[in-house]
């Protein structure tokens, strides 16, 4: 087997106060695109700071691409884009691009000739000499982005990527990290929406409190966390579903949306029996459909309820 | 390597192609040519009084005191008029219509006890005065001498006035700087390091406190180390310094080249300008040791300047923060004056052995006074040993300080950042 990509093993960091990532150990093989997953306020910024060498744990090690050293001393291979975006917003648009790729260690003539192939092919070749701050949001986030995998790295981490783009962006954005992945990369990206990561995760690994609560693959995840879920959608009237709904024999939790129910049903149970007495009930039925539990619901399972304990300072080191 | 020679350069590139640089190129020699042109011109513009002089006097000894006044400089007689009734009111109505700036009432009390009146729109002028009081006392001395017999010829001999040359030995040469012009050189050195310091330390802090707000900082530091990144600004805004202080240095020697010219034109009837501001002579020792005992202080400071910046998390926060950095080089600008005072005190000693104030205070000492290459060579190795120190817990600060965000830090947390 390959050296994995990343390797954390019992990495702990505490900052003033409290634990931000206790004992986390993960794997991210090779060309793999990998979720990290938790709540606000879990460690996934702080993980992603280690893994960069922004940070330094306080016990643990970190191991990229199979070799000593931190992300500093690979940061050749590595592209980052961070949460909290933004770019010297009085320089030029190729200036910023050729200074970014020169921290990557691209030679000022390369930086030079890729960042105008990509401005070429994103549509802003015609702004490479204006100032950043000249260009709209949507425009500043193409230049960062491409700021980002300009020296072409094998690891492109990015921290709550899809966090503030619009449908049409995030929508870029997936492609671009689809293509990427193609191309070869690995791909490590952290978030709190679980809709994006169930669409683009291979490997996941949920953590909250610092601590990691599952990993593996997708579908491994699903297989041991699933359980079996039903979808029921009513055409008007619900007749006494809710009495069903409430028999412990056949459905362990439900949420009631009304016109709409996702079930839990209660492990042995028959689907079967739960449609009978569905129709028994009086309801019309517009929808009834056996799901695989989502990524969603496994995370919310896992997590709890979403805590005002949350700590809102975890990136204060 | 190239990393730190990347950030140099973006630096120096983004700095030099703002308008504000090559605004203070220009604007730097005006300031100059002002501080030391402006006595000259402002010499100038008050010089000449109109004034009449009444003679009421017996003797007709008003006209002496108005072919005396005459041969002063800076003072014109308009005329000399007997004294008679309305004389006074009307002379008073050619004051009001500034036809003359004022007019002496001269009588034998000048002769006797030495009383004169004077009347005029502006008799605050204490110069001006003291220059009127002198000319009249010579000519009432001599008038009084030439009646009590004494030759004229031995009266004007007797008031060669002394001329006191001066010319200071620096480390054993004499220089041919006069005391005027080592006081010069030195308030100008004190002048162009104070703004200088300040100038450029916090283009250091604006430069940190610019990637923290964008953000910029998390992308660097994923790749370059921070002190390295630290180590790249300094240098690459001292770099824009050099340039800056060549472009002025450039001008201020074709400045100095054309000085005859220059003081011809502000000067009137070829007066001495030498009395009025001299323009300094910048041996090579004296530019080294100013510019070595800049970049060193530059280094100390600009290095306080990035932890301030690291420490806030806009730049209105910065502004305020850097509250104590900029009371500190006022603070070693303005005891330095103490140097110029009296460059060999113990107080200008130990100034100029500081660190935090011998940026300002050594290359003053070693303008106004006669400071040995030794006193130097300590007071720069003190200086380095402080920069190293100060960069050492700055460089610390701003490890932990670019990555946070919120609410600035107390100074017990910066002590355990500097301690970590």
């Amino acid at each position: 087997m390959p050296d994995p990509i990343v390797l954390l093993d019992h990495v702990t960091k505490r900052f003033a106060g409290h634990i931000a990532v206790d004992d986390l150990s993960l794997t991210v093989p090779r060309g793999v695109i990998y979720g990290l997953l938790g709540p606000n306020g879990a460690g996934k910024t702080t993980t992603i700071r280690m893994i960069l060498d922004i940070l330094q744990p306080d016990s643990g090690t970190v191991r990229l691409f199979g070799e000593p050293g931190g992300g500093r001393a690979h940061a050749e291979r590595i592209g980052y884009l961070p949460e909290e975006r933004g770019l010297y917003r009085k320089m030029r648009v190729l200036d910023v691009l050729v200074f970014l790729g020169e921290m990557k260690g691209v030679d000022r003539r390369r930086a030079r000739e890729r960042a105008g192939e990509w401005l070429e092919r994103l549509g802003l070749a015609d702004w490479r000499l204006r100032r950043v701050d000249e260009l709209s949001k949507g425009m500043q986030q193409k230049v960062q982005f491409i700021s980002t995998i300009l020296h072409d790295p094998a690891l492109v981490v990015l921290d709550e990527a899809f966090a503030g783009l619009d449908p049409v962006n995030a929508q870029g954005m997936k492609d671009t990290v689809l293509e990427l992945r193609g191309r070869g990369a690995t791909i490590l990206f952290s978030t709190h929406i679980m809709e994006q990561a169930e669409k683009l995760c291979e490997q996941l690994c949920i953590i909250a409190r610092g601590r990691k609560l599952v990993d593996g693959t997708l579908n491994d995840i699903k297989r041991t966390h699933g359980g079996q879920h039903l979808v029921v959608g009513f055409d008007g009237s619900t007749g006494t579903a809710a009495q069903v709904f409430a028999d412990p024999r056949l459905v362990t939790k439900v949420d009631n949306y009304g016109q709409y129910a996702e079930l839990e049903l209660a492990s042995g149970a028959d689907p079967q029996e739960v449609l009978r007495q569905l129709v028994a009930s009086g309801a019309r039925l517009s929808r009834f459909e056996l799901q695989e539990a989502s990524l969603h619901k496994i995370f919310i399972d896992l997590v709890g309820p979403v805590r005002g304990d949350a700590r809102a300072d975890e990136d204060r080191p | 390597m190239s990393k730190v020679g990347a950030v140099i350069r973006r630096e120096f590139i983004e700095r030099v192609r703002r308008r504000s640089f090559w605004v203070m190129a220009m604007l730097g020699p005006v300031f100059f040519a002002a501080i030391f042109l402006a006595p000259l011109w402002f010499a100038r513009g008050g010089g000449l009084k109109r004034i009449a002089v009444v003679d009421r006097t017996t003797t007709g000894f008003g006209l002496a005191v108005a072919v005396g006044l005459e041969s002063t400089r800076g003072i014109f007689v308009v005329r000399r008029i007997l004294g008679g009734p309305g004389v006074e009111d009307s002379l008073a109505r050619e004051v009001g219509a500034r036809h003359i700036d004022g007019f002496l009432l001269v009588s034998d009390s000048l002769f006797e006890t030495g009383a004169v009146e004077y009347r005029a729109s502006n008799v605050s002028s204490l110069e001006d005065i003291a220059l009127l009081r002198q000319s009249l006392g010579r000519v009432a001395e001599n008038a009084r001498l030439e009646r009590a017999g004494v030759n004229p010829g031995v009266v004007a001999r007797a008031q060669v006035p002394v001329t006191l040359r001066t010319n200071k030995i620096t480390r054993g040469r004499v220089t041919g700087e006069s005391a005027g012009q080592s006081f010069a050189l030195a308030y100008f050195m004190m002048v162009t390091l104070y703004i200088a310091l300040l100038l450029y330390g916090v283009q250091v802090m604006g430069s940190v406190i610019d990637e923290k707000t964008s953000r910029v900082v998390e992308v660097l530091v994923s790749s370059i180390r921070p002190f390295q990144l630290l180590l790249g600004k300094v240098l690459g805004v001292g770099a824009v310094s050099l340039l800056q202080f060549l472009i002025w240095g450039v001008a201020a020697s074709a400045l100095i080249g054309r000085r005859a010219v220059l003081e011809g034109q502000l000067t009137d009837r070829g007066q001495d300008v030498g009395q009025v501001f001299q323009l300094p002579h910048v041996s090579l020792a004296t530019g080294v040791v100013f510019i070595a005992f800049f970049l060193g202080g530059f280094a100390l400071y600009s290095a306080m300047f990035a932890a301030v910046a690291a420490i806030s998390s806009t730049e209105q926060e910065a502004r305020q923060t850097q509250t104590p950095v900029t009371v500190l080089i006022m603070l070693a600008f303005f005891s330095s004056f103490a140097t110029l005072a009296n460059p060999e005190s113990r107080l200008a000693l130990a100034l100029s052995l500081v660190p935090f104030t011998s940026p300002i205070a050594m290359p003053a000492r070693w303008a106004a006074g006669n400071v040995s290459g030794i006193d130097v060579a300590i007071s720069f190795a003190l200086l380095m040993l402080g920069t190293v120190a100060v960069t050492w817990v700055a460089a610390r600060i701003y490890r932990v300080g670019i990555l946070m965000t919120g609410k600035r830090p107390s100074i017990r947390e910066l002590v355990r950042w500097v301690r970590a």
